[in-house]
């Protein structure tokens, strides 16, 4: 591949850093302009595999699913269709007065636009044993990983399989979600975690207390409120070091073969960095995503922290900061891909995300929650005058808890464990910021049993006056007549009255009416 | 006078039910018979169709409006006199595009064949499309795109029988086509009748107690929740690889379209818990390892600006579950109106020749021109779908004349009140029909026609059976059968070809132009339907027909089926969920059929329900200060309609409902959007956002049933 320098009159040359689910969705949308011929497009990618969806690398760890099948881009299509697509390809340096990416193997790739697309990697604490430099790829020790890629979930996989013991460090989503499919296979799983229960930013105390005897019930092991310090390697066969245990600041031990970080994840900014632009926790970028001081070059997803120059700028307060969440990201592609292909003033502002909602991913758990739900229901911001109210329901004996905290009548934030069909209203109403029924109670027997038929049709059966058989439009007297006529069979009636010659779901009524006529002849109690 | 007995066909639904009329003495008497599809059953509108035949308000000689401004009688000379006229003025003034034809998925095979015919060789126009494309064109486009062909149901429909999982998409067979229902207990039986539909309508009811699942969407997410089935069916190894590796190509781009739709993605966007869809991609999995899955699709996921897209995505799902072509399993899209199939096959769409033949397609142009005897440059190109020859009516460069079959289209198109706006700026409006439609009684011209009992032909059944439909009472003086209209019409204009007002001539021809092509006749004839053969298409001279399609090849070149990707646009739905605005879907009662204009008439279904009624959830109506049965105004910038409200907790709280069978200021249709699918042409009639006011109590029975007939 030659470098290619800025040559005037030619199509415009966009370089992207990043082959991630968000780079992925870009590509595709510039996808129609690299065929027409309109813009020549370069995807750089560090991993060996193209983009393929993180979300479901917990699944893949358990043999849920497969890498093909997580698929997100194929690199022999896009290569077909002009793109430039390197996998293994590491970047070394950004060399924005030239315009050139320079590359780990020494060329360079010239471009007009750069996108940086770098995505997050995993926080690794700060533990004796573990080196946590986050400008370096971690380098973990044997039987150590942060579950964040393909390799990762295959070294889960080996574990689970093995019937190893697997240690789950923090208490978040995402280490909820891998302990639970992994004890759902049937590994012995412990999590460890600060604070009182799981999921401690998005759920009160008393989902926490729920949700902790449900883990349990599933086989989870929990250690609560524990502050890890070292950990304990021990050789292997081979003369590495492997995990062993997990070493806790009261000295407590929690042996296992494979240790799961789940402590967060961190932008990826060091070669933004490196190329001199501005960056805090992520890449800086405006609300139309351009950096700072270079209108050439692009952020999106995880790596991108969009807050511009002007202070107070209500867009970019609308704007999500880096938050691990793929819908955003996806979003900020479609924008970004109209930027470069139309004139900026002919596209629209980025969409205000909505504010988001944790879902957990787990078969036969159901937690969702969104916004704040510390509020109780007698707290002094919920009584006379408070601008907030709490309806709340727990029933932890049998798993299930719900909490609704709203202002004016509309959701500020809810928390459901155990009920999935008021858990995904709730969230429907949260996300349309739409006003909840007055009787609160309505939303929890959307998962109960006693939901009232549809129709009137099995109300008051012994009504003569009410329709039995809507299709044909006949009553009860009229088929009673029939009966008391002689009609002893739904044929009969039905030769009769027309009654149960459409649908057929009122046969089961006929026969009650023929057989109540007919009781009388049965030995009288 | 003897009783005479004649075997023929319902006048309403797709379905088709198998009927006896029977004469006697001047009464005439309706009663099922024993026929695969409605297995001696019959629904209410079937049971009382004999009303229409005779019914006072029957047209019986041509109106024409006159200076004064009101329809008055003449005779059937002078009528298409003025007609041929109005033709011939239009077309000399604005070309002969000016002039238009609006066709319906009711007429029969043969005129729906003549009709499209009749445009394009004696009015010489393109302008041509039917109501069909409210009902079918986004199944239709879908089901090209991934098969090659659109045969609603692809099988008999007592395949159904021995299935062990249905998928029931946007469907309301309970009501729409009762005796169908029959067809689901084998599924019912073995607990897999799943039904998707945001309504827990009465087909949603037959799946509790044990019967199934009930998976009840937010409105717009039927896209969604199908990306979400097809994700889990790829990730959770229950695909059928050995069939979509043999008989489908696109696998691997489809694949990746839908890894980012994981279940509880799918949960936040549909409101449908990811469990629930987890359990039925492998219900449906399980039953089609164990010989029975069908997914069938109905007009609620259709018709939407995202009605292609969703269609594709669930013969997607049918794909990868290896169910199309495959013994005891399929896929299909129930048609809607009676002729529904046979009436889009033959020339009334606008891009199409007779045996869904493309009209751009050089040797279909020149197959069909040589059976019309003309030169293949006398076949008008592609016209416009029916939303965008409607928004075309009197503007520049638009049509000025207009012909209506077998359609109402003032109340069953939708933002009707353009429609009918529209049809005012026309120069000409005429109107064929039995009885003085809403769209009748604005016409020029009102030519009064034969309906169903009345006369000779053929429709096509939602299985792709043909069917005879007999003359079995005489019509009333002064009506004509709409072949002779058209034969007589065609004379006038020294049309070229022949326009016979004929049936069996008519259908001859048919065969003759649907020869070679996709919907191919050419085998059928009326005596063989008459020894009741099942006669299915393509059924080729010489062959026996095709019960089912697909078994050993897709109608692609390759044999194979397309696999085609598809996403939810990008923006769209949240627009509709505005502060104090609700979600109406629009959709049809037991009791009535399309616009109403039969059903309405019928004095025992008028009576049954007279009048609309907006579902709401007490919830929603609580917030809104809406009594149960209390008059109520739902508008928005498009329309208002004023009805009574009806509590139901069937309905989600965030949607209401109403019935698209009632006129004027009842008309739902007021509200609907013309926007558009982009594939299909199909229009936006089940999700639109409204405002629910209650209105003062007014006095009480004419509030209730102001238009009581």
């Amino acid at each position: 591949m030659t470098d290619r320098r800025v040559i005037d009159g030619r199509v415009p040359r966009i370089v992207v850093v990043g082959f991630g689910p968000v780079a992925a969705r870009l590509v595709d949308e510039l996808l129609p302009a690299v065929r027409a011929g309109r813009l020549a497009l370069t995807v750089l990618g560090e991993e060996a595999h193209a983009a393929y969806n993180r979300v479901l690398v917990a699944d893949l760890g358990v043999g849920r699913t497969t890498v093909d099948a997580m698929m997100l881009a194929e690199p022999a299509e896009l290569a077909a269709a002009g793109v430039d697509v390197r996998l293994r390809t590491a970047v070394r340096h950004v060399d924005r007065a030239r315009k050139l990416v320079r590359l780990e193997d020494g060329t360079a790739v010239g471009y007009d636009r750069l996108v940086f697309a770098t995505g997050a990697r995993a926080v690794v604490p700060n533990l004796h044993g573990l080196n946590p430099d986050p400008h370096t790829d971690p380098g973990l020790p044997a039987g150590v990983i942060a579950l964040r890629d393909v390799a990762d979930a295959a070294v889960l996989r080996r574990a689970v399989t093995g019937g190893h013991r697997i240690v789950v460090l923090g208490g978040g989503i995402l280490g909820l979600e891998a302990a639970l499919a992994a004890a759902d296979e049937g590994a012995e799983v412990t999590i460890v975690h600060h604070g009182p229960h799981t999921l401690a930013r998005s759920i009160d105390a008393g989902a926490g207390h729920v949700l902790s005897a449900t883990l349990r019930a599933r086989g989870v092991r929990i250690v609560a409120d524990a502050r890890s310090t070292a950990v304990t390697l021990r050789a292997s066969g081979d003369g590495t070091a492997s995990f062993a245990a997990l070493k806790l600041d009261d000295g407590q031990e929690i042996p296992g073969d494979l240790l799961l970080l789940s402590c967060g994840v961190r932008p990826r900014i060091e070669l933004a960095e490196g190329a001199g632009l501005a960056t805090d926790r992520g890449i800086l970028v405006d609300h139309g995503l351009a950096a700072h001081h270079d209108e050439d070059v692009f952020a999106i997803g995880d790596c991108a922290e969009i807050r511009c120059l002007a202070a107070g700028c209500a867009e970019c307060a609308a704007a999500p900061s880096p938050s691990g969440l793929i819908g955003p990201g996806w979003r900020q592609a479609e924008h970004l891909a109209a930027r470069l292909l139309r004139p900026v003033s002919s596209v629209q502002a980025l969409p205000a995300e909505p504010a988001p909602v944790m879902l957990l991913k787990a078969r036969g758990v159901d937690v969702a929650a969104a916004g704040d739900v510390t509020a109780g229901p007698f707290d002094d911001a919920c009584l006379d005058g408070g601008p907030l109210r709490v309806s709340q329901w727990a029933d932890p004996e049998h798993g299930r808890y719900v909490k609704m905290v709203t202002r004016g009548g509309v959701l500020a934030g809810l928390v459901c464990v155990g009920l999935p069909r008021t858990a995904a209203e709730l969230v429907l109403l949260y996300e349309r910021g739409a006003e909840l029924p007055a009787d609160r109670s309505v939303l929890l027997r959307l998962d109960g049993p006693d939901r009232p038929p549809a129709g009137a049709a099995t109300a008051g059966a012994a009504d003569p006056a009410r329709t039995v058989c809507r299709c044909a439009g006949v009553g009860g007297a009229a088929i009673d007549a029939a009966v008391a006529d002689g009609c002893a069979s739904v044929a009969d009636v039905a030769a009769r009255t027309r009654a149960g010659t459409g649908c057929g779901g009122c046969h089961g009524d006929i026969r009650a009416r023929i057989e109540a006529h007919f009781q009388p002849a049965v030995a009288p109690r | 006078m003897p009783s005479q007995t004649t075997p023929t066909h319902c006048p309403y639904c797709a379905l088709q039910c198998a009927m006896t009329v029977t004469e006697s003495d001047g009464a005439v008497r309706i009663a099922p018979r024993d026929f695969p599809t409605n297995r001696g059953g019959l629904c209410r509108k079937g049971w009382t169709a004999a009303a229409l035949l005779g019914h006072p308000e029957r047209l019986t000689a041509p109106l024409l409006r006159m200076d004064d401004g009101v329809l008055r009688p003449v005779g059937w000379d002078v009528a298409l006199d003025v007609v041929a006229g109005r033709v011939r003025r239009t077309g000399a003034q604005y070309g002969a595009d000016a002039v238009g034809v609006f066709g319906g998925g009711g007429l029969t095979n043969e005129k729906a064949y003549q009709l499209g015919k009749f445009a394009r060789l004696a009015l010489g126009t393109s302008r041509i499309d039917y109501n069909g494309r409210f009902c079918m064109a986004s199944a239709a486009a879908a089901g090209n795109r991934a098969f090659g062909v659109d045969r609603g149901l692809p099988f008999p429909v007592t395949d159904l029988d021995a299935a062990r999982a249905i998928l029931l998409l946007g469907s309301n067979v309970a009501e729409t086509m009762p005796p169908f229902v029959t067809h689901l207990q084998g599924a019912r039986d073995a607990g897999g009748l799943i039904v998707v539909d945001p309504r827990r309508t009465a087909t949603a009811d037959f799946t509790a107690d044990g019967a199934g699942l009930h998976l009840q969407p937010a409105p717009a997410t039927d896209l969604a929740l199908l990306l979400g089935l097809c994700h889990i069916v790829i990730h959770d190894g229950l695909a059928d690889t050995a069939y979509v590796r043999e008989r489908t190509t696109g696998y691997g781009a489809l694949a990746r379209s839908v890894a980012p739709w994981w279940p509880e993605r799918v949960q936040s966007v549909t409101g449908v818990p990811a469990a629930q869809l987890r359990r039925t991609a492998h219900l449906l999995a399980e039953a089609a390892r164990t010989g029975g899955a069908y997914i069938l699709s109905g007009r609620g996921v259709e018709q939407h600006t995202d009605g292609t897209a969703t269609a594709t995505a669930a013969i997607n799902l049918a794909l990868l579950l290896g169910l199309p072509g495959t013994p005891g399993c399929g896929y299909g899209t129930l048609t809607g109106q009676g002729n529904g199939q046979g009436g889009r096959e033959h020339g009334q769409k606008a891009d199409q020749l007779p045996g869904y033949r493309k009209i751009t397609d050089p040797a279909a142009r020149a197959h069909v021109a040589a059976v019309w005897g003309v030169a293949e440059s006398a076949i008008p190109g592609p016209g416009l779908p029916a939303v965008e020859l409607l928004a075309s009516l009197g503007r520049p460069g638009g049509v000025r004349t207009l012909f209506v079959h077998g359609a109402n289209v003032a109340v069953s198109a939708p933002d009707s009140t353009r429609v009918v706006e529209g049809l005012g700026r026309l120069d000409c409006l005429v109107v064929a029909d039995f009885v003085l439609s809403e769209t009748a009684a604005l016409a020029d011209v009102v030519l009064p026609v034969l309906q169903w009992a009345e006369e000779d032909g053929t429709v096509t059944n939602l299985e792709g059976r043909v069917l005879r439909r007999r003359a079995a009472v005489a019509p009333p003086p002064g009506a004509r059968s709409e072949l002779w209209i058209m034969a007589e019409l065609a004379r006038r204009l020294d049309a070229p070809s022949t326009f016979s007002a004929d049936p069996q001539t008519v259908f001859t021809e048919l065969r003759a132009a649907s020869a070679g092509g996709l919907a191919d006749y050419s085998g059928i004839d009326y005596e063989l339907l008459d020894t009741g053969a099942a006669a299915y298409w393509p059924y080729p001279a010489g062959s026996a027909g095709t019960p089912r399609l697909f078994r050993d090849r897709f109608a692609h070149p390759d044999g194979r089926a397309v696999l085609v990707p598809v996403s939810p646009a990008a923006t769209g739905r949240d627009a509709l969920f505005k502060a104090g605005t609700l979600v109406l879907a629009t959709g049809r009662l037991l009791e009535h059929y399309q616009s109403g204009a039969q059903t309405r008439r019928v004095p025992e279904l008028a009576a049954a329900v007279p009048a609309p009624r907006l579902l709401i959830h007490p919830v929603a109506a609580a917030a809104h200060g809406i009594d149960d049965g209390g008059p109520v105004t739902v508008a928005n910038d498009r329309g208002t309609v004023r009805c009574t409200a009806e509590y139901s907790t069937s309905i989600r709280s965030d949607t209401v409902f109403l019935p698209f069978h009632f006129p004027g200021g009842q008309n739902a249709n007021a509200l609907t959007s013309a926007a558009t699918d982009p594939v299909s042409g199909m229009p936006e009639f089940k999700t639109s956002a409204v405002t629910v006011t209650a209105d003062a109590v007014p006095d009480t029975a004419t509030a209730r049933f102001p238009e009581a007939s």
